[in-house]
């Protein structure tokens, strides 16, 4: 069952290590674009933008259920049936999903925001929007099941989601410790989640019906509400479940506990109950939502910070300080993965302040601090469980993964700011074709965007050869090493 | 303004926090006793809190003044424009406006989501709002200089979004001088 377990979860690493490669192919071939440099249609560029923004997400999103799935199996039981299932479901909606992108010519984004897809002005027909919708829906099935399955497993062994976020202890009913981070950490993620998906599919199923009965409308500013605040909590989830690796492996690396602590426990609570709520920060050019709303988007997003600020972080640096910690790739991966969250974080309240999203908002700035924080901070978590999975092979990792893993941290931040920088020159996101005032920012990020995905190439064929290696030799270790 | 005050707070924090990363890098190799490191911490972290804290309360405080869906006081009888938006075009009912004139700036759409940014000569977005089916975004506006602005589409919309342009005239408050 173990060798099972390692299998698997390789197959999702590896599945979507070669996913997020390919998006940042597709990436540097948008930026190439936007600079002038290589020529690529306007219908081509935004079915790219599509796939990128659907699938970064996506692959992102599956690894880290991976990593969560892997971790929490210690503590609760799971169901390994439901891990294979939510597999190949996810694959069957990314495969049609992909044939509505790139064959049927959907060119949606990621937003699908209603009533888009039933109107395409001619680029798209309702073969392809369908398809693009009922893939999504697959996908979102098959993480549901996950967390229905995480859900259960922590309800059975903590007794309810609450134990499980620690509730006995933070009103002093139970003395001590809360359960284990990583089960506070995957409660919270189960909860939001469940309610993300939820919501998620409720539009995607009201889009579908509309899309083939159009008398049968949405309201427009219902319809997005629920993409925003499905899109908003499923993509922060990502990060809240590849904090995991962070406290599994960290304390493993520096010899030194990473408990559930009362400002811990509470620091979770607040995450999951802002998580769920802040989505209206995506909405406050939408004069028309009740003003309350649009302020709690701003207040709640600040207090949002706090939780990562003062805790996570600063739990991380704490553990590190004067530790003697031994630095290989998974543990410098791990730490570069808190810095990039905590740099993410002060872009992303800038802009979640109602003032700056006035002149902000749907600029390049946007995609600055989302990929500061995703891809400095939640695919280091992934790369950094990538290279811990691996390293029964330590010899083979060697002085080109160090150069990469520095290559990388350097060249994705400079990438970030050359977005920031634009989004401050006010160069809006989602073009096709950039004025000539922005294309010297395009062709810095597009240069950058080369060297990253040299560097993310050598991450996967390290990880790819080394798996194939200890495949080989049958040298299958039991659980996750201490 | 604010473009320039979120890139300066971004970049002045985040040079912070690589300088604080570095640091527990740069001593990270020396192994000491944890529990003495846990109090100081803790200790570090209570200001840290409290900082973070006065920070988000300041700029709270000082932003919510300023709210851009809050019609101006100087703005209580604007100029009312309907702008409608659609796949891939505006309609303005007025693009000629004299500086120092408010504007009421009424937004829709008649088909998909639609933005409305509005731009200087410089291409610096000065104010936006989301042009919606079905619902109409009021957006108040005064132009400070005279010129020729542009309305770019900020909301993706399909295959014409980029050419989804209009242009705005601004002239002197009174014929041939600026404001």
């Amino acid at each position: 069952m173990e060798a099972n377990v390692r299998k698997m979860t390789a197959l999702y690493m590896f599945v979507s290590g070669i996913a997020i490669l390919l998006m940042m192919v597709l990436g540097l071939l948008m930026l190439l674009a936007q600079g002038k440099m290589i020529p690529l249609g306007q219908d081509t560029f935004y079915e790219m933008m599509t796939a990128h923004g659907t699938f970064m997400v996506g692959a992102a999103a599956f690894a880290a259920s991976a990593v969560m799935w892997y971790f929490l199996r210690q503590y609760v039981r799971l169901s390994f049936p439901i891990f294979v299932t939510h597999f190949v479901l996810f694959l069957t909606g990314a495969v049609m999903t992909a044939i509505s992108i790139f064959v049927f010519r959907f060119a949606g984004a990621w937003t699908f925001l209603y009533p888009l897809p039933a109107m395409s002005a001619g680029m798209w027909g309702k073969t392809g929007a369908s398809l693009y919708l009922i893939g999504m829906l697959l996908i979102g099935v098959s993480f549901l099941l996950l967390y229905l399955d995480t859900s259960r497993a922590i309800i059975r062994e903590y007794g309810s989601l609450g134990h499980g976020l620690g509730w006995p202890q933070i009103l002093g009913k139970v003395k001590g410790y809360g359960p284990p981070p990583t089960v506070v950490a995957s409660t919270m993620v189960s909860i939001v989640n469940l309610v993300s998906l939820t919501v998620g599919a409720s539009v995607l199923v009201m889009s579908l019906i509309n899309l083939f009965q159009p008398s049968i409308e949405m309201d427009p500013l219902l319809a997005k509400n629920l993409i925003y605040a499905f899109g908003h909590i499923f993509a922060n989830s990502v990060i809240y479940m590849g904090v995991i690796v962070v406290y599994e492996i960290l304390p493993k690396y520096t010899n030194r506990p990473w408990k559930s602590y009362k400002i811990f426990l509470i620091a979770w609570n607040m995450s999951t109950l802002f998580t769920i709520i802040v989505y209206p920060h995506h909405l406050l050019m939408d004069f028309v939502m009740p003003k309350w709303m649009l302020i709690i988007g701003q207040v709640f997003s600040y207090l949002n910070g706090l939780p990562v600020l003062v805790v996570t972080a600063f739990g991380a640096l704490m553990i590190v300080y004067r530790s003697g910690i031994e630095w290989d790739m998974a543990s410098s991966f791990i730490f570069l993965s808190m810095f990039g969250w905590v740099a993410g974080v002060i872009p992303a309240i800038a802009d979640a302040t109602i003032v700056i999203n006035h002149v902000m908002h749907n600029t390049k700035w946007v995609p600055g601090h989302f990929h500061m924080y995703m891809g400095v901070g939640a695919v280091s978590m992934l790369f950094g469980f990538m290279y811990y999975f691996i390293r029964g092979n330590e010899r083979k990792i060697g002085y080109a993964d160090m150069v990469s893993f520095w290559v990388y941290t350097v060249f994705f931040l400079s990438l970030c700011g050359t977005f920031l920088l634009s989004g401050k020159v006010s160069a809006p996101r989602r073009w096709a074709v950039h004025f000539p005032e922005w294309v010297p920012y395009d062709r810095m990020g597009a240069v950058f965007a080369v060297v990253i995905i040299a560097a993310v190439t050598v991450f996967l064929y390290r990880f790819f050869v080394s798996v194939i290696i200890v495949q080989a030799k049958q040298n299958i270790e039991v659980g996750p090493r201490a | 303004m604010y473009q320039q005050a979120a890139w300066v707070i971004s970049v002045v924090f985040i040079l912070f926090v690589i300088f604080v990363f570095l640091y527990v890098v740069a001593h990270s190799g020396q192994r000491a006793e944890y529990e003495p490191i846990q109090k100081k911490g803790y200790r570090i972290r209570n200001v840290w809190f409290l900082v973070v804290i006065a920070a988000m309360g300041l700029a709270t405080f000082y932003t919510l003044r300023d709210l851009p869906f809050e019609r101006p006081a100087h703005a209580a009888d604007p100029t009312v424009v309907q702008v409608e938006a659609r796949q891939f075009g505006f309609v303005l009912s007025r693009n000629e406006f004299r500086v120092g004139e408010p504007i009421a700036f009424q937004v829709t759409s008649v088909d998909v989501n639609h933005g409305v940014g509005i731009y200087d000569e410089n291409m610096e977005l000065l104010a936006q709002t989301q042009a919606m089916p079905k619902y109409t975004n009021t957006m108040y506006y005064t132009f400070e200089k005279p010129g020729t602005y542009q309305v770019l589409c900020l909301e993706y919309c399909g295959i014409g979004h980029h050419v989804m342009t209009a242009t705005i005239t601004v002239v002197p408050s009174q014929e041939g001088e600026g404001k």
